[in-house]
């Protein structure tokens, strides 16, 4: 029979050991909250928007990526491939007309069948200075959305421009016609239930903690995605991630500390892979306007004077490929005598900084982002003064916010920056932002040079790879003659994930990639 | 007494127009905009412009002001223009959190600090005296988020007996609410625990010199009543300073809650101050001055009433 201890002594000590013996059983509930079918993924910031014309931040991008889909597909090896389009498009002769024939077995997640219409209704909708997209820039060239059947939608050009369709992953997404007036965009933005053709349907969104997806059962995949529940986790802390990750509280994190990534994913229960982005650069705006950065050879000098082969494996521990021209070295498209003529020779560096006007060396001030993104470049500028140091340049470091310092770069007012910039990936992005006129990032180099203008422009214009390539690869030669900007590598993507979870492929796009994975 | 209370009321919502109207300049002389934010390190001038505008960015500052502490007065913190979610929603939903936190923090400390500090002074020199100054020490020094992470280190992933850090709230059951705040609240807890037994400590032993207690001692009152008439009298310092601790846990809750993963108001307060989301970090700073106000005003209405020299005075 049970007995209620009646003096103050007994019932304190009883409350007590109640207490505590409530409080260790149900902790172990913890060890495995993942049973069912539920992915839980984390990332390292907290997103602001779920809409797909209004992405930024290239990890947050998941949240989008799940519930929109687009007519192709950048997908995780840096394929372009159709996703509601049956095939990739026909493209005219002039390379001006681009013409799409439709899956006929995708409906929206509120059961309405997706049409050309919705295609067309997407794209008009984006292209409404009106409406505000964040990333409205990229597509302007499109001059006309033209439904030819239900199922094949015609998009004119103002001009040959092949990148377009590389970017509609990360900045576009297809949605029903007439859903943004009916919904309003603060629907899109946080509780875009009902309005995509992806894997996961949009369930709930808990600020600064989670967002839910559940699985999508009429996705036109058929028996994809293999959970019943997608939970996105946002845990900015690097060790609390790592420790929800040991503990099973989550199966799968991005951005883990580059320090520990190699450590971690030989731990029991655990693996990890990295692969190197195709699109994420560390690079350093030299602001060819400002002296000491306005002679060619000092430019080049403090290129040469960088060994970021040992910046890539030892400050980062392998997560940076090294490359000194704007191209990704694993990349199609990159030029390796290009690089070579920018890559690391003490000697030369020497030599050309003697031939510049700043023969008896010079010094700069090297802004740096307070936040890490991806790696923290507060590692690489330290180890980048004191090389140049070494050949007698000065470089005094300032720390400023992320929002800050790229105001900085967009007005020019820098001499150099340092910055991972994540782009989409597309060969052409970082050249055109940074090196061409009239772009946001034209200031952070000042640099305009009108045969690398009309190389690129001959370049949107060309659509088979192999020349392509050379375009490119001329691109990158001009930049290796003229060293407009600084480039140190190109970084990695890395995940780290519960041995429980299989089917993992770590997305050269960095944004985690869930639709495929299983539980 | 009365008048003093309305006096001292009225003082601290002086204190908290000055400091809205502080935090008004802050937000805004700081660079970086929020627009560039929302709109991402590419958008064009003219879209910052818009943008601006559309969210009254360019109004004069005092009538941005005025605006705002109106608003604020009826309520209404208004709509974040980075999130699109209503300030005073996502405030409501959060505070809860950070309360529980830091008032499990705040007990925690009040019991362990007075405790400690009573019984170190009851024996001055003595064992529990010098470890207790040695731990008081400890406590001093070790910073919270260290702490915090050495805590998850060994309570969760290796022992496995806690969770690494998120929030469970009291609706989804006692033993998982304590599980989830014990940790966090614990790392608060440990400065102030030290902070409050030195504090009770000196007082306690200063007060047990005064020539009453001696006089109550001779008089043949029990050691017991002795020292819990001493007590009373050494509290007043020790209120103050436990007022003041309560307003800067949620200062350091910020730092709590980032190491935890906890979803509660400090960091959202974070995630504004880096996304420039001016409304909501605004609102939560007024709620934390607020917060922090009161706790003092609170703190001077108990001393008046445990000491009766300044009852007498009122």
């Amino acid at each position: 029979m049970l007995t209620v201890p009646t003096n103050r002594r007994a019932f304190l000590a009883a409350a007590a050991g109640g207490a505590l013996g409530g409080l260790l059983p149900a902790s172990l509930l913890h060890a495995q909250p993942n049973n069912g079918k539920t992915l839980t993924i984390v990332l390292p910031s907290n997103p602001i928007t779920i809409d797909p014309i209004n992405q930024l931040n290239h990890d947050a991008m998941v949240l989008g990526q799940t519930v929109f889909e687009n007519l192709v597909e950048y997908d995780v090896d840096g394929v372009l491939k159709p996703q509601l389009a049956k095939a990739l498009p026909v493209i005219s002769a002039d390379k001006k007309t681009y013409t799409f024939d439709l899956r006929d077995d995708v409906t929206f997640h509120n059961g309405k069948k997706m049409t050309a219409e919705d295609v067309k209704y997407s794209f008009d909708y984006l292209l409404d200075p009106a409406n505000k997209a964040a990333r409205r820039s990229l597509f302007t060239r499109i001059t006309k959305v033209t439904v030819l059947d239900p199922l094949k939608v015609q998009f004119d050009l103002s001009e040959p421009y092949g990148p377009w369709l590389y970017f509609l992953t990360k900045y576009m997404g297809i949605y029903p016609a007439g859903s943004r007036k009916e919904h309003g965009d603060d629907y899109f933005k946080s509780r875009p239930a009902g309005v995509g053709t992806g894997f996961g349907i949009f369930e709930e969104w808990k600020p600064n903690d989670y967002i839910s997806f559940k699985k999508n059962p009429n996705y036109w995949r058929k028996g994809l995605p293999h959970w019943d529940r997608l939970v996105v986790k946002m845990i900015p802390e690097d060790a609390t991630r790592v420790a929800y990750l040991l503990t099973g509280q989550v199966d799968l994190i991005s951005a883990p500390p580059p320090r520990e990534f190699n450590r971690l994913k030989t731990m029991p229960g655990i693996t990890g892979a990295s692969r190197p982005t195709l699109g994420g650069a560390l690079l350093m705006y030299t602001n060819n306007l400002k002296a000491p950065f306005d002679d060619v050879n000092f430019r080049k000098a403090v290129s040469a004077a960088i060994d970021r082969k040992t910046i890539g494996e030892k400050v980062y521990y392998g997560l940076l490929d090294p490359s000194s021209v704007p191209a990704p070295a694993r990349g199609w498209w990159f030029n390796a005598e290009a690089d070579k003529e920018l890559g690391f020779d003490l000697d030369k560096a020497k030599a050309l900084l003697a031939k510049s006007k700043y023969a008896t060396g010079a010094e700069f001030d090297l802004s740096i982002q307070a936040e890490p993104y991806l790696l923290d470049t507060k590692d690489a500028a330290i180890f980048v003064q004191a090389q140049l140091a070494k050949i007698g340049i000065k470089v005094n470091l300032k720390v400023y916010e992320f929002s800050v310092l790229i105001q900085q770069a967009i007005r020019g007012e820098h001499q150099a920056a340092l910055q991972v910039f994540m782009s989409p990936g597309e060969p052409s992005y970082i050249m055109q932002v940074c090196l061409t006129p009239e772009q946001v990032l034209s200031k952070s180099t000042g640099y305009n040079n009108p045969e690398f203008n009309q190389t690129l422009a001959a370049a949107f214009a060309e659509t088979e790879e192999a020349k392509l390539k050379e375009a490119y690869g001329k691109l990158q030669a001009l930049a290796a003659r003229d060293a407009p900007l600084g480039v140190l590598g190109y970084v990695h993507a890395s995940n780290l994930w519960r041995q429980t979870v299989q089917d993992v492929k770590v997305n050269q796009g960095l944004t985690i990639a869930p639709g495929e994975i299983k539980v | 007494m009365l008048r003093l209370v309305a006096g001292r009321i009225v003082s601290s919502i002086g204190t908290l127009l000055f400091v809205g109207l502080a935090l008004f300049a802050l937000t805004r002389s700081g660079p970086g905009s929020p627009a560039r934010i929302v709109l991402g390190a590419d958008a064009t001038a003219e879209q910052i412009v818009q943008f601006e505008q559309a969210h009254g960015l360019d109004r004069p500052f005092l009538s941005q002001y005025a605006a705002w502490l109106g608003d604020v007065v009826r309520g209404d913190f208004g709509k974040s223009f980075v999130t699109g979610r209503n300030v005073a929603t996502d405030i409501v939903s959060a505070l809860p959190v950070t309360l529980s936190i830091v008032l499990f923090a705040f007990a925690i400390a009040l019991v362990c600090g007075v405790g400690i500090g009573v019984l170190a002074a009851l024996r001055p020199g003595g064992a529990f005296d010098r470890v207790s100054r040695f731990a008081a020490v400890l406590g001093l020094s070790i910073p919270a988020f260290w702490l915090g992470i050495v805590l998850i280190r060994f309570l969760a992933v290796d022992l496995r007996l806690l969770p690494p850090g998120g929030y469970f709230p009291l609706s989804a059951g006692l033993s998982l609410h304590l599980q989830s705040i014990l940790m966090p609240s614990l790392s608060l807890a440990v400065y102030y625990i030290a902070v409050l037994a030195r504090m009770t400590q000196a007082s306690l032993q200063e007060t047990l010199r005064g020539d009453y207690v001696r006089t109550a001692r001779a008089m043949g009152l029990s050691s017991r009543q002795v020292v819990f008439y001493a007590l009373v009298n050494a509290l007043p310092p020790v209120i103050n300073l436990a007022a003041l601790s309560f307003g800067y846990m949620f200062g350091w809750a910020l730092i709590i809650e980032q190491v935890f993963n906890i979803p509660g108001l400090s960091r959202a307060l974070l995630n504004a101050i880096s996304q420039r989301d001016f409304l909501l970090l605004q609102g939560i700073v007024f709620l934390f001055t607020a917060i922090f106000v009161f706790a003092n005003l609170g703190a001077d209405l108990i001393n008046r009433v445990l000491d009766p020299r300044q009852r007498a005075a009122a």
